[in-house]
C-alpha cells in the first residue's frame, strides 16, 4: 500500500516537472522572425527600447508589473528567459545586484548584455550634502543612488546606449535606430524643458517623500532639496529621530504637501501628514508599474509628467 | 442501602489497536477502601482517567455519582492524585500553595476567588502533609518525595469523598509512606471517604484496602483481601506459593513471584 | 529639554500608548504559550497571516477579513494536532507556518504582483500607528486581559496541568479554544500595527524573562508584563536619544532583560540545583 502511494507520488512529480520544463522551452517566439528579442530589466528601459526599437524589437519586461523592485529575486524562468533573448538591458549594478551572478552563466556571443549606466555619473550619497535617509547598504557598494533614470539627462545617454547596443545586434536597422532615437530624446528633452520651467518658480525649494531615497537625481537636475524618510532600499525602519527631523523641517519650511510613492504601503507619509497636517501627493518613481498601469499602456514619459504636476503643487510653483 | 459512587458496565478501551481494559463491570460502594493493582501497562491508570471522564471507553458505559463523566457533576466531590510522570514540568514557575489550592477551583463559581477561608483549609492540608513550612517555594525546588506531598495535598485539600490516587508512594520515604497511608486510613474510617488506590505494592495495600481489584486488561479478581487469598482463581492465576506470600502478609510484591512480561 | 519636544509628537505618544498595552497583552498570552511549548505560535501565524493576506490580495477583498478567519483556523488546527500528541505542537506550527509563507510568495507570483509591495503591507511599524489602530489595540489588550483574569484560576490550573483541570470540572476544550483563538487574533492585529519582529519577541522574551526569576504563577505573569512595558518605554526612548530604529531597539532592550535576569539566576541563586 505504502509502496504503491509512493509510485504515485513520483509519477505526478515527473508529470509536473515535466509539464514545467514544456513551459519554459516553449518561450513566446518573436512572431516575425526578424525582430530581435530584448529584455528590459525594469520599466524605464522597457519604455526606452520599445521607443527605439519599435517594430523591429520585440520587449519583454522582466520585473512583472506590480513586483517591488529592490526585493525582487529571479526566478529560474525569467534566467531561461534572459538566455533566449538577444539583448538584455539592466539599469545598472546597484539596482539590480542579482544581475553579476546570472550574466556569468550568460553566453556573451549569444546574448548582448548592456548595463545602461554607461557614461553616467553616479550621485554618491556619502559626499553629497544631503539631508534624510540612512544609507543601506544593501545594493553592494554604500551609498551609490541607483535610480539614474529620474534624472532625465541621464535618461537621454541611456536611449543613446540602448540605441548603440540595438545597433550592434541589429546591424540592419541602424538608421532605423537612429531616428527613432532622436525622435525619443526630443520629447525627453521637452519634458526635461518643462521641469525646468515649471520648477523655476516655486516658492518651496523643498519636497519630503515618505518612502524611499528614490528621487536624489531628479532633486539635483533641479536644484531642489529632498529629504526622504527611508534610505535607497524600503526594507529598513525610519528611525523615531528622522521622522522628528522630518516633521521639524515640514513646520520650519512651512510645506503643505508631503509625498508617496509607488508599490509602497504609505504608513510613514501618512503619519507624517497627520503630524503635520500636511497633505498626500503621489510621486512615481517609475521603477516598476502596476498591472492596472501595465494594462493601460502607460509611458514613462506620462509618469515623468504626472509627477511635474504634482511636484508643482507640492512645491507650491503656480 | 450503599451508595454506588462509581458503576461500571462492560467497559472496554481500545487505542491504536490495542486493547487495553476489556469487558470491566464493577461497582464502586460509598466507604469502600479499593487497592487496584496489576501489573504494568494493565490498563489501572486508563481505567481511572475513564471514570474521570478524560477518555472516553470504546464501549460499555461508566457513571460517576450516578451521571456520566462527560457531564462534569459533582467534581468538587472528587480528589484525584495523577499519575508523576505524566505531565510534569518542575521548571514550571509555580509555588507549593498555588499548586494546592488549583484543589479548591474544583468547588469554585465563576468568578473563582481564594478567599480567607480557603487558605486556612490549604494551610491545614499543608500541615497534615508536613509541607506547611515550604508553602512558598517554587515546586521546581523541592525532593522527589516532597513535590509527591504536594500534589497529594491537592488532592486533598478540597475535603472529598471520593479520592482516586494514581500510584501515590511511588517517590515518598518510608516515614512520609506511612504517614500517608494514616492519613487515608483516617479519611477512610472516620470520614468515610471512598479511596481508590492505584498500586504496583500488593503486599502493602493489602494492609490497609477493604477491596483488592486486581485487573489485567479484565478484571482478574474484585472482591475483600481475603477472600483473595482463598480464591481458587488467584491460586490458578499465580501459583499456590505467591498467595501464601502475599496473604500472610510478608509483603513481598505479587509481580517479581509471578513472571510477567513487561507490558510498557 | 528633548524629551519633552520628542513627547509632543503625536506618532511618538501613540507608540508609546499602544506599545504599552500591547506588550502587556503579548507578554501575559506569551507566558501561556511559553509554558504550553507553543513558543513560536507567534511566528508560525504570522506566515499563516502573510498567505492569507495575498489571497486577500489576489481576490480584491480586504485582507483583514481572510486573514482573521483563516488564521484562527489554522490556531485550531494547531489545537487539534497537540491534542493528539504533545510532541506535534511544534511540528504543526513549523507545517503551518511553511505553507502559509509558501503559499503566500505562490499565490503573490501567479498573481504576477500586488499594487501595494506585500511585505510593506503586512508589517506594520510602531512609529506609524494611526489613531484607530490605538484603540484597536486597547480594547482587544482590556477584552483579552479581562477574560484572563476573570479566569485566572481555571486558567493556572490547564496551563498546569490540563488533566487535574479537567479532571476537576474546567471546560479545557473551551478554555484551550479559547487561548488560542485569543492569540491568532492578536498576532494579526498587532502585526499590522507594530510588525512581526516585535510582536514575536514580545509572545516570547518577557516570559522567558520572568521565568528566569519568577517563583509562583501570579509574579510570573506580573513580571513579564513589567518587564514587556519597561522594555517598550526604555526602548522607545533609546531609539530616540541614539537614532536607532525602534522596534529593534525594544527587542534588544528584551534580550538584554532576559540576559541580565539569566545572570541574576545563575550567579545569586547557584546553590540550587
Amino acid at each position: 500500500m505504502l509502496f504503491r502511494k509512493i509510485v504515485v507520488a513520483c509519477a505526478v512529480l515527473c508529470c509536473v516537472v515535466g509539464i514545467s520544463c514544456q513551459k519554459a522551452d516553449n518561450t513566446p517566439s518573436t512572431g516575425e522572425t526578424h525582430k530581435i528579442r530584448v529584455v528590459a530589466s525594469l520599466f524605464p528601459l522597457y519604455d526606452f527600447i520599445k521607443n527605439v526599437g519599435k517594430d523591429r524589437v520585440a520587449v519583454e519586461l522582466l520585473l512583472t508589473p506590480g513586483v517591488e523592485p529592490h526585493s525582487f529575486e529571479p526566478k529560474p524562468a525569467d534566467v531561461l528567459n534572459l538566455h533566449h533573448a538577444d539583448v538584455f538591458v539592466y539599469t545598472n549594478k546597484y539596482m539590480e545586484p542579482w544581475v553579476a551572478d546570472i550574466i556569468k552563466g550568460i553566453d556573451n556571443n549569444k546574448t548582448l548584455i548592456l548595463d545602461s549606466s554607461k557614461g553616467i555619473v553616479f550621485i554618491n550619497n556619502e559626499d553629497e550634502d544631503h539631508e534624510g535617509g540612512h544609507h543601506e547598504k544593501e545594493h553592494g557598494h554604500a551609498g551609490m543612488d541607483p535610480h539614474i533614470w529620474l534624472d532625465l539627462g541621464n535618461a537621454v545617454v541611456m536611449v543613446d546606449t540602448i540605441r548603440d547596443g540595438l545597433t550592434q545586434k541589429d546591424p540592419a536597422g541602424k538608421e532605423y535606430y537612429q531616428k527613432n532615437a532622436e525622435q525619443y530624446k526630443a520629447v525627453l528633452k521637452d519634458l526635461d524643458d518643462k521641469f525646468r520651467q515649471g520648477l523655476s518658480k516655486c516658492t518651496k525649494r523643498t519636497f519630503i517623500n515618505g518612502g524611499h531615497l528614490a528621487f536624489g537625481y531628479l532633486a539635483k537636475r533641479y536644484g531642489l532639496t529632498y529629504v526622504s524618510a527611508y534610505g535607497f532600499s524600503p526594507d529598513a525602519e525610519p528611525t523615531p529621530g528622522q521622522l522628528v527631523k522630518i516633521s521639524r523641517l515640514l513646520k520650519e519650511q512651512g510645506l503643505k504637501y508631503i509625498f508617496y510613492e509607488e508599490l509602497l504601503a504609505p504608513r510613514v507619509a501618512e503619519t507624517l501628514a497627520r503630524e503635520t497636517g500636511a497633505q498626500l501627493l503621489f510621486l512615481h518613481g517609475a521603477h516598476n508599474i502596476s498591472k492596472e498601469e501595465f494594462g493601460k499602456g502607460v509611458s514613462f514619459a506620462g509618469l515623468m509628467e504626472k509627477n511635474l504636476e504634482n511636484l508643482e503643487q507640492g512645491l507650491q510653483c503656480r | 442501602m450503599p451508595v454506588k459512587l462509581v458503576n461500571i458496565e462492560n467497559l472496554s478501551y481500545r487505542y491504536n489497536s490495542i486493547d487495553v481494559l476489556s469487558d470491566i463491570s464493577c461497582d464502586i460502594v460509598a466507604g469502600e477502601y479499593i487497592g487496584l493493582v496489576g501489573p504494568n501497562g494493565s490498563g489501572k491508570s486508563t481505567l481511572i482517567k475513564l471514570m474521570l471522564g478524560l477518555l472516553v471507553p470504546t464501549s460499555g458505559s461508566v457513571k460517576l455519582f450516578g451521571h456520566p463523566p462527560a457531564a462534569m457533576k459533582y467534581r468538587e466531590r472528587i480528589g484525584y492524585l495523577p499519575q508523576k510522570m505524566n505531565f510534569f514540568n518542575p521548571y514550571f514557575p509555580s509555588t507549593v500553595k498555588e499548586i494546592v489550592s488549583l484543589g479548591l477551583v474544583s468547588k469554585k463559581k465563576f468568578p473563582k476567588r481564594i478567599g480567607d477561608s480557603d487558605e486556612a483549609t490549604i494551610d491545614r492540608t499543608l500541615e497534615m502533609l508536613n509541607i506547611a513550612d515550604i508553602k512558598d517555594k517554587a515546586i521546581g525546588d523541592l525532593s522527589g518525595g516532597q513535590q509527591q506531598r504536594v500534589f497529594i495535598a491537592r488532592a486533598l485539600v478540597n475535603d472529598p469523598e471520593l479520592l482516586l490516587l494514581d500510584e501515590p508512594t511511588t517517590a515518598l520515604d518510608p516515614e512520609t509512606r506511612e504517614n500517608f497511608f494514616e492519613i487515608l486510613r483516617r479519611l477512610n474510617r472516620d470520614k468515610k471517604v471512598t479511596v481508590v488506590l492505584v498500586t504496583h505494592d500488593t503486599g502493602t495495600i493489602g494492609k490497609y484496602a477493604s477491596k483488592l481489584l486486581y485487573i489485567d486488561k479484565e478484571i482478574v479478581f474484585f472482591g475483600d483481601f481475603d477472600e483473595f487469598c482463598m480464591s481458587g482463581d488467584m491460586t490458578k492465576f499465580f501459583g499456590p506459593s505467591s498467595q501464601h506470600l502475599i496473604c500472610h502478609r510478608h509483603g513481598m510484591n505479587i509481580l517479581t513471584v509471578k513472571q510477567r512480561p513487561n507490558n510498557d | 529639554m528633548p524629551i519633552l519636544e520628542y513627547l509632543s509628537y503625536g506618532f511618538i505618544q501613540r507608540a508609546i500608548i499602544t506599545g504599552a498595552f500591547i506588550s502587556v497583552l503579548c507578554s501575559t498570552l506569551g507566558v501561556l504559550l511559553v509554558l504550553r511549548r507553543l513558543s513560536l505560535i507567534g511566528d508560525g501565524l504570522a506566515h499563516v497571516t502573510f498567505g492569507s493576506v495575498a489571497l486577500g490580495l489576489l481576490f480584491g477583498v480586504y485582507p483583514i477579513y481572510i486573514s482573521l478567519p483563516v488564521v484562527m483556523a489554522s490556531s485550531l488546527g494547531i489545537l487539534k494536532l497537540m491534542e493528539r500528541a504533545r510532541i506535534f505542537g511544534d511540528a504543526a506550527i513549523g507545517i503551518l507556518s511553511a505553507i502559509g509563507i509558501a503559499g503566500g510568495v505562490m499565490i503573490a507570483s501567479l498573481a504576477g504582483g500586488f499594487n501595494v509591495d506585500l511585505f510593506s503591507y503586512l508589517f506594520g511599524n510602531i512609529l506609524s500607528i494611526s489613531i484607530q489602530e490605538v484603540y484597536t489595540s486597547i480594547v482587544l489588550s482590556l477584552i483579552v486581559l479581562t477574560v484572563i483574569v476573570f479566569n485566572y484560576h481555571d486558567i493556572f490550573s490547564i496551563t498546569f496541568d490540563e488533566e487535574f483541570a479537567k479532571a476537576g470540572g474546567v471546560n479545557t476544550q473551551k478554555l484551550n479554544t479559547m487561548i488560542v483563538l485569543f492569540t491568532a487574533i492578536t498576532v494579526v492585529l498587532t502585526m499590522k500595527v507594530v510588525g512581526i519582529m516585535l510582536t514575536s519577541a514580545l509572545l516570547i522574551f518577557p516570559a522567558v524573562t520572568a521565568f528566569q526569576i519568577a517563583r509562583s504563577f501570579k509574579n510570573a505573569l506580573l513580571m513579564a508584563g513589567a518587564v514587556a512595558l519597561a522594555s517598550v518605554v526604555i526602548g522607545i526612548f533609546l531609539s530616540l536619544f541614539f537614532n536607532l530604529p525602534t522596534g529593534a531597539s525594544i527587542v534588544i532592550v528584551n534580550a538584554a532583560f532576559f540576559g541580565v535576569a539569566f545572570i541574576f539566576k545563575h550567579t545569586l541563586r547557584s546553590g540550587h540545583d
